[in-house]
């Protein structure tokens, strides 16, 4: 754990620029064990300081692999020297950046460590849960991830404090032969924020959670190619999150929106279906804490949720303080970094379709020919709002009944056309809260949603 | 270096008190000064000093390791102790092992010193020359940086290989754009020894600026049907990443369910295709000095005209399933060049795509592939008809290795890999 070096001591940070500090410790922890072997065993803890300094318009900064007084003096300096070297360079300055609200905060969560041999004794217990229970498995592999990470921020002229971020996850994967000598292979994830003993004390929830996977693995070693083509389908909740975050999210990234998105052109219009409202969640949704809370961003902001899309009308854009200058607007707290070496980017944090008010099964049952889609893989998104992400758990749907599941592919569309189509939302919400996005820098980020039904460019033969 | 050389041989030192230990260490310091150019200005300029320690250690013959980045005495001693506890909760098997102890050895790869005066003046000259010449881009980010890294890799084994290296990376992020009409991101990127050559010519720098500007229109694709893509140089090393993925790695040999576990010696691909990893090719910017288990990394042959030659593992995987470890870990991509012209490939196609890159889920064990072509355009009976969007392909990725076509003369060399274009038949295409 790093501790608050910094207060009430003298910085560094210059008059006529604005500077942030950020000391920070990210931690891994990672275990896998492959056909109940353990080939992979790893712990790691880096920790250091960085500054960011902003001079109208150009930013320097710096990092150092040191958390001491010593190395935060450092890379002040360097940063400051480096955003003066690129001033030089400036053919038009910017203005200040708006005023934040002085406040000292601090995250409710803390870091707790564990021991390598307890969280090898879990992946054991569940590696020989699915070995006794499952024989007949080509392959089966659990993996264990901790990424956690906690940061102590100052600023000249915004906000203090500590925030953490502990999340851990395990991974299940199994793999199975196909009747024609293939094999296919599917994977669930379980866990959140806080650490092990939050999650994993009790197995029963992962020990269905296994049977699931088994079962699905099963129904897919038995499955069909998806039909290539536009179809009908119903994304469950774990895949409407994808929606959320891929399809609209990164789209309405100010820098990307800066860049040329297709929600520039777009703000205050209807690009989608009425029944359709997203936000990015700061720390609460619906009187609860949302599974990756963020109080306080790397700028210093105070989080607060980002609307998004409210009755299918554009409402707003994710930010840092420099975009949100630029667009005269207040920021919401979207400025994070991975590393203390990396420099804040405009990140989502809990991005959610709201839900409407159809039934599952309802949904299902209006569909005639097409597919319901329940896991996805990794997916990617695009300026003009083109998405695509893979889907690795399906099942046809023929005249309102569920059928065949169908084998690993892709879906694509256009954000805003794609919700368009949108005609039925489910009433329940589905958070998936492992997400890593990757843009420059990975970063932990959780979406989710309810069930919707809208036309959809799916791959297969 | 005489702060890695003084952690390193304290390290050295505690392991002497432990005999029972098998133990590889990497202590490097880093150094990175970077620079972003974000919508045609500069907007930021960052200097990154990191250091990292990294310890692996076999006791029992149970693996663990644990890495940091401190060189304080107290961490170190925390980090050897901390792997040697975790490995006793492990698997013990008498796979694990490290190499055996090489003759010390120095390497000093690259320019060692950054001339930030230097990339500004090859930024400001870039930027420029995008105004100037292409002005249906809007340059989205670029970033320059030189990266120096000093490392001092030792083993219990009496290895100690002590390496310098310092090279240039360029990352140019760009669309396509009229004012009214966008394409979707386009991306590249280069390695580099020196200052020496305009960043335009690096890599694919030119074609994806050209190709990016005549992609603001793109025309529909109906229906759908099979027909025969041109992967571009980046898109096949992508392809032939997943591929390798799925058929030749630690995983997939490991549990038996790569479909080339017992193709070695077999003709397995089309005889067009020879691959090889070449960390030492002359063409290839950041030489892997030694592979993650601690050989003097050497170049080798995974494909020789279709035929499965090696697979891409680790020395514990080759322990265990009686297979020829992979020579080094650095994937430095190398495919031999073919006889066609990019021209005449282009002009061999009846109907089908030049595909730039696709966007896709990570292929399932079973190597089907299906995603979005992005910066691809139609051809139809021999001519380039124009851009596409929202169109998929779908094909096996052994299938598709397997009707490969042509493979051109040109090679993309950027640094990292020497790929030509390769064109194969067969693949399904589906537009709206």
């Amino acid at each position: 754990m790093i501790r608050d070096i910094f207060k009430g001591r003298d910085l560094g940070f210059e008059t006529g620029v604005q500077s942030v500090l950020r000391g920070q410790e990210n931690r891994a922890r990672s275990v896998v064990i492959h056909q109940g072997v353990l080939v992979t065993n790893q712990r790691s803890e880096e920790r250091g300081v960085c500054a960011k300094v902003y001079k109208e318009g150009m930013n320097g900064f710096a990092s150092m692999a040191e958390f001491s007084e010593a190395a935060a003096l450092q890379v002040v300096r360097e940063a400051t020297q480096n955003a003066n070297y690129l001033y030089k360079y400036a053919k038009k300055t910017k203005p200040a950046l708006g005023g934040i609200e002085k406040t000292y905060i601090e995250s409710p969560y803390t870091i707790i460590d564990f021991e390598q041999k307890r969280i090898i004794d879990l992946c054991k217990e569940l590696d020989s849960y699915i070995a006794k229970k499952y024989s007949d498995l080509a392959s089966r592999t659990v993996v264990y991830r901790e990424d956690t990470m906690e940061k102590v921020i100052y600023t000249s002229d915004a906000g203090n404090g500590y925030v953490a971020y502990p999340r851990v996850t395990v991974y299940i994967m199994m793999k199975a032969e196909t009747p024609d000598g293939n094999v296919v292979d599917h994977f669930d994830s379980f866990g959140g924020k806080e650490s092990l003993e939050d999650h994993f004390t009790n197995l029963e929830k992962v020990y269905e959670g296994i049977d699931e996977v088994y079962k699905k693995l099963k129904e897919k070693a038995n499955g069909v190619y998806a039909e290539a083509g536009v179809k009908t389908v119903i994304l469950h909740p774990d895949v409407a999150g994808m929606i959320a975050h891929e399809a609209i999210g990164h789209t309405v990234e100010a820098d990307l929106v800066l860049g040329g998105s297709v929600a520039g052109p777009n703000l205050g219009k209807q690009v989608a279906s009425e029944l359709i409202s997203i936000v990015d969640y700061a720390n609460t949704y619906n009187g609860a804490e949302a599974p990756l809370p963020v109080f306080m961003d790397d700028e210093g902001v105070a989080a607060k949720d980002a609307v998004l899309l409210e009755n299918g009308i554009l409402k707003g854009y994710m930010h840092s303080r420099e975009s949100a200058a630029h667009f005269g607007v207040e920021p919401c707290g979207n400025a994070r970094g991975w590393a203390f070496s990396d420099e804040p980017l405009i990140r989502m944090r809990n991005t959610l379709v709201l839900p409407g008010k159809d039934k599952l099964e309802d949904m299902i049952a209006s569909v005639d020919d097409g597919y319901y889609l329940l896991a996805t893989g990794n997916g990617q998104a695009d300026l003009t709002g083109e998405f695509m992400f893979g889907v690795t758990c399906g099942y046809e749907i023929k005249s309102g009944k569920l059928g065949r599941a169908i084998l690993d592919t892709t879906v694509s569309g256009v954000a805003f056309d794609m919700l368009k189509t949108v005609d039925m939302i489910s009433d329940t919400v589905k958070w998936s809260p492992s997400g890593t996005c990757g843009k420059k820098q990975p970063m932990a980020v959780s979406m989710g949603g309810p069930a919707i039904k809208c036309r959809i460019n799916i791959g297969g033969r | 270096m005489e702060q890695i050389r003084t952690a390193s041989d304290y390290i050295k030192r505690l392991l002497e008190d432990k005999k029972d230990v098998k133990s590889q260490y990497t202590v490097s310091e880093t150094k990175t000064r970077e620079i972003t150019l974000e919508n045609g200005e500069f907007t930021l300029f960052r200097t990154l000093f990191d250091r990292k320690v990294s310890i692996g250690v076999i006791k029992d013959q149970k693996p663990g390791t644990i890495s940091t980045n401190s060189f304080e005495e107290e961490a170190l001693k925390e980090a050897l102790e901390g792997a040697i506890t975790s490995s006793e909760s492990g698997t013990a098997e008498e796979y694990f092992d490290i190499a055996g102890g090489m003759d010390p050895a120095e390497f000093e790869i690259g320019v060692l010193e950054a001339d930030i005066d230097g990339l500004m003046k090859r930024a400001l000259e870039f930027k420029e020359e995008v105004e100037k010449n292409y002005k249906k881009i809007l340059l989205m980010q670029v970033i320059l940086k030189h990266v120096k890294k000093d490392v001092l890799y030792r083993n219990t084994n009496g290895s100690e290989d002590t390496t310098r290296m310092g090279e240039y990376e360029v990352m140019v992020e760009f669309a396509g754009n009229d004012g009214t009409n966008t394409t979707g991101i386009c991306g590249t990127m280069a390695s580099f020894k020196d200052l020496n050559t305009p960043l335009i010519e690096l890599g694919s720098i030119k074609r994806e600026l050209e190709n990016a500007e005549k992609s603001l229109n793109p025309i529909p694709v109906s229906g759908k049907f099979e027909g025969q893509v041109i992967f571009t140089p980046e898109c096949f090393a992508q392809m032939l990443g997943y591929s390798l993925g799925v058929l030749t790695t630690d995983a997939v040999i490991l549990d038996g369910t790569s479909q080339w576990k017992d193709k070695i010696g077999e003709k397995v691909v089309s005889e067009k295709l020879t691959l090889s990893m070449e960390p030492w090719n002359d063409d290839i910017i950041t030489n892997e000095v030694h592979t993650g288990d601690g050989f003097r990394s050497e170049n080798y042959t995974v494909l020789d005209e279709g035929v499965l030659k090696s697979f891409c593992v680790s020395l514990y995987t080759s322990n265990k399933c009686k297979v020829e470890r992979a020579k080094n870990s650095s994937m430095d991509m190398i495919v031999k060049a073919g006889d066609t012209s990019f021209e005449d490939m282009v002009k061999a196609v009846k109907k089908g795509l030049i595909v730039g890159s696709i966007s896709c889920g990570r292929p399932s064990t079973n190597a089907e592939l299906s995603g979005v072509a992005k910066n691809a355009f139609y051809v139809e009976d021999g001519e380039i008809k124009g851009a596409v969007n929202e169109t998929m392909v779908s094909f096996n990725l052994v299938e598709m290795l397997n009707k490969i076509s042509m493979v051109s003369k040109e090679r993309l060399k950027d640094g990292t890999m020497v790929v030509p274009y390769v064109c194969a038949d067969g693949i399904l295409i589906s537009g709206q």
